[in-house]
């Protein structure tokens, strides 16, 4: 995405929230939330060439560590901050022995460690346990506090612009150059000079950054967590958008994210109207997300967005 | 002593169940390539149809056969889509199936609803060496022994068993000499089914089966089948009970809540240090 369509992504997401009726903004959160976390996503498969179906853990990770700080006395603001750090940390930790793994053992390690993340999330007193975190008190800087969903829905735009900002800045850059020169031939960079494992343990980091930003964000809108609301499921979702919106490339983890949300609540919608059976909503959603993803792969391999430039462009 | 006797039968039990998944797992990566995310669906869709034929009155025996049946034939069908497509990267077939797997989802809550589904087992408690311990834990142990002695058999002495093989040592060569690579898959994919779906009928009395238990046994199934480097599906099933094993006796003498946490990291060790004996080389040149 050039410098415009940034600015042009901007301008959309300062005017949109106070367009929305009142009922419709949480989703609008929800969406931006989600759309930077597959912007991490999309770095990570992209450029990177490596599969994470444990990206929920990090978005948990900077969750709790912003849920936890606040209900501390923490000022939420240094809660906030301190997520993406704390959620790159772990990403740093964990990555240095795992990121060793390729392919579908890189997946499956991956989530590995989000089961465990559950189950250790689930068994913490400390954490609030099975039962969750509750009392996160709400956002505020200094004396001004963020009550209604307008704000966060600025305060989530304002993390998905820095995640679209930092992505881009790396693709562009010689680090950028020589991920996907990795991503192709990991002996052929390495050959060329390319830190192949260093870069590749900074894209992990800087993509759990992303999340667990998202993840802070989430935490005092909600004001309550727990391990349920980060499953499988979740990660597998991220992954879905990215590869509907297009891997590799900036614009694709916003549309991606988009299509499906909206697609999602659509048939939310439709599932919950009367005569419907209550397991309608549930249903459609694992259908929809399963059918995208296998339908995506097969025929649109490279994804929505690329799709749609190369129809336009002709 | 029989304390232990009992967690260790136990534990072979539970154990056989993640055998058969990890040597479904096996079975369709040495022919394909393919790592199968949907494995646990099949164990999953075979226990739902059983538990409903004996709720129908179908007698024992052929309910079960039909839930393997149809983990085969649902093996057959994620193969078809999987690698039916020519020119789909194993990558690519790995998506696939997983998400084959969340649709396992939709069409598991559509028919059969999200509530915790099981059906009775060999009723009763048997005694052995002093360890009291439920009987149908013995009916797993000796219906999965002859299973895998079949299993070993095929692949060894008949003709379609060693085409198989053929496929899994050296695809072009299988090809050259004028197996159909593709539909081997497709029989690969079948045979996994059909192994995915006796863990689940055989495991089902004793552990209830709900839509989303897949994740479990994949986990644990790919675990075994990861320390046989996924192609030797002896080392998969002496994993898969040995993880069995060990799930039970964490559970049994320590925290029963960490034995999750057991298998996993269990796993993960595995991994990093087979990749870091192989190199991250020998995997990019393969």
């Amino acid at each position: 995405m050039r410098r415009w369509g940034l600015i042009g992504l901007a301008g959309v997401l300062l005017v949109v929230p106070p367009l929305l009726p009142e009922r419709h903004l949480a989703t609008f959160v929800l969406l931006t939330l989600a759309a930077a976390v597959t912007v991490g996503v999309s770095l990570l498969m992209g450029y990177a060439g490596q599969v994470s179906l444990g990206q929920a853990s990090f978005y948990a990770i900077g969750a709790y560590a912003a849920g936890l700080l606040a209900v501390h006395g923490t000022p939420p603001l240094l809660g906030l901050l301190a997520a993406p750090v704390i959620a790159a940390v772990a990403a740093v930790l964990l990555g240095a022995p795992l990121l060793r793994l390729r392919g579908h053992h890189l997946a499956f390690a991956t989530l590995a460690v989000q089961l465990i993340l559950l189950s250790l999330l689930a068994q913490a007193d400390w954490a609030g346990g099975a039962i969750g975190l509750q009392g996160i008190p709400r956002f505020s800087v200094g004396g001004l506090e963020l009550r209604d969903d307008l704000g966060y829905a600025y305060l989530a735009c304002a993390v998905l612009l820095i995640a679209l900002l930092i992505s881009r800045n790396v693709v562009v850059s010689r680090a950028g150059r020589g991920l996907r020169a990795a991503a192709t031939s990991e002996v052929a960079a390495a050959a060329s000079g390319v830190p192949v494992g260093g870069y590749r343990l900074a894209v992990f980091a800087l993509s759990a950054a992303f999340a667990g930003l998202a993840g802070g964000v989430y935490a005092f809108f909600l004001g309550y967590l727990a391990p349920g609301s980060f499953p499988v499921l979740l990660s597998i979702e991220y992954v879905v958008m990215a590869v509907v919106g297009g891997l590799g490339t900036i614009a694709g983890p916003v549309v991606g994210a988009t299509v499906i949300v909206l697609l999602v609540q659509v048939l939310n919608t439709l599932g919950t109207q009367p005569g419907m059976p209550d397991y309608a909503p549930t249903v459609l959603n694992y259908a929809v997300y399963a059918l995208l993803l296998v339908v995506c792969v097969l025929f649109l391999p490279k994804g929505l967005v690329p799709a749609v430039t190369r129809r336009l462009r002709g | 002593m029989s304390d232990l006797i009992g967690y260790l039968l136990t534990g072979l039990g539970i154990g056989a169940g993640f055998a058969l998944v990890a040597s479904g797992l096996v079975a369709i990566y040495r022919v394909t390539r393919v790592v199968n995310f949907a494995q646990g669906a099949f164990a999953v869709l075979a226990a739902m149809l059983t538990a409903s034929l004996l709720g129908a009155g179908v007698p024992h025996g052929i309910a079960e056969l039909g839930g393997v049946g149809l983990g085969a034939v649902t093996g057959l069908l994620v193969g078809l889509v999987a690698i039916g497509k020519p020119g789909t990267s194993p990558g690519t077939s790995l998506i696939v199936t997983l998400g084959l797997g969340v649709l396992a989802y939709a069409i598991e809550i559509l028919i059969w609803g999200d509530q915790p589904r099981s059906f009775p087992g060999v009723p009763g408690v048997a005694e052995m060496g002093g360890a009291r311990l439920q009987a149908h834990y013995l009916l797993i142990i000796a219906v999965t022994a002859p299973v895998f002695a079949v299993m070993a058999w095929f692949f060894a002495r008949t003709d379609l068993g060693k085409a198989l093989s053929a496929c899994a040592s050296n695809r072009y060569a299988a090809q050259v000499v004028g197996i159909d690579v593709r539909r081997m898959g497709l029989l690969a994919f079948a045979i996994g089914g059909a192994l995915g779906g006796l863990a689940g009928v055989l495991t089902t009395p004793v552990q209830q089966v709900t839509f989303d238990s897949d994740v479990a046994l994949i986990v644990n199934g790919f675990a075994g089948a990861v320390l046989g480097g996924l192609t030797r599906p002896g080392v998969a099933l002496a994993a898969g009970l040995l993880l069995g094993v060990a799930q039970t006796l964490v559970a049994g003498y320590g925290g029963g809540a960490y034995q999750v946490e057991v298998a996993l990291v269990l796993m993960l060790t595995v991994m990093i240090v087979q990749a870091a004996r192989t190199g991250p080389v020998a995997e990019a040149a393969r």
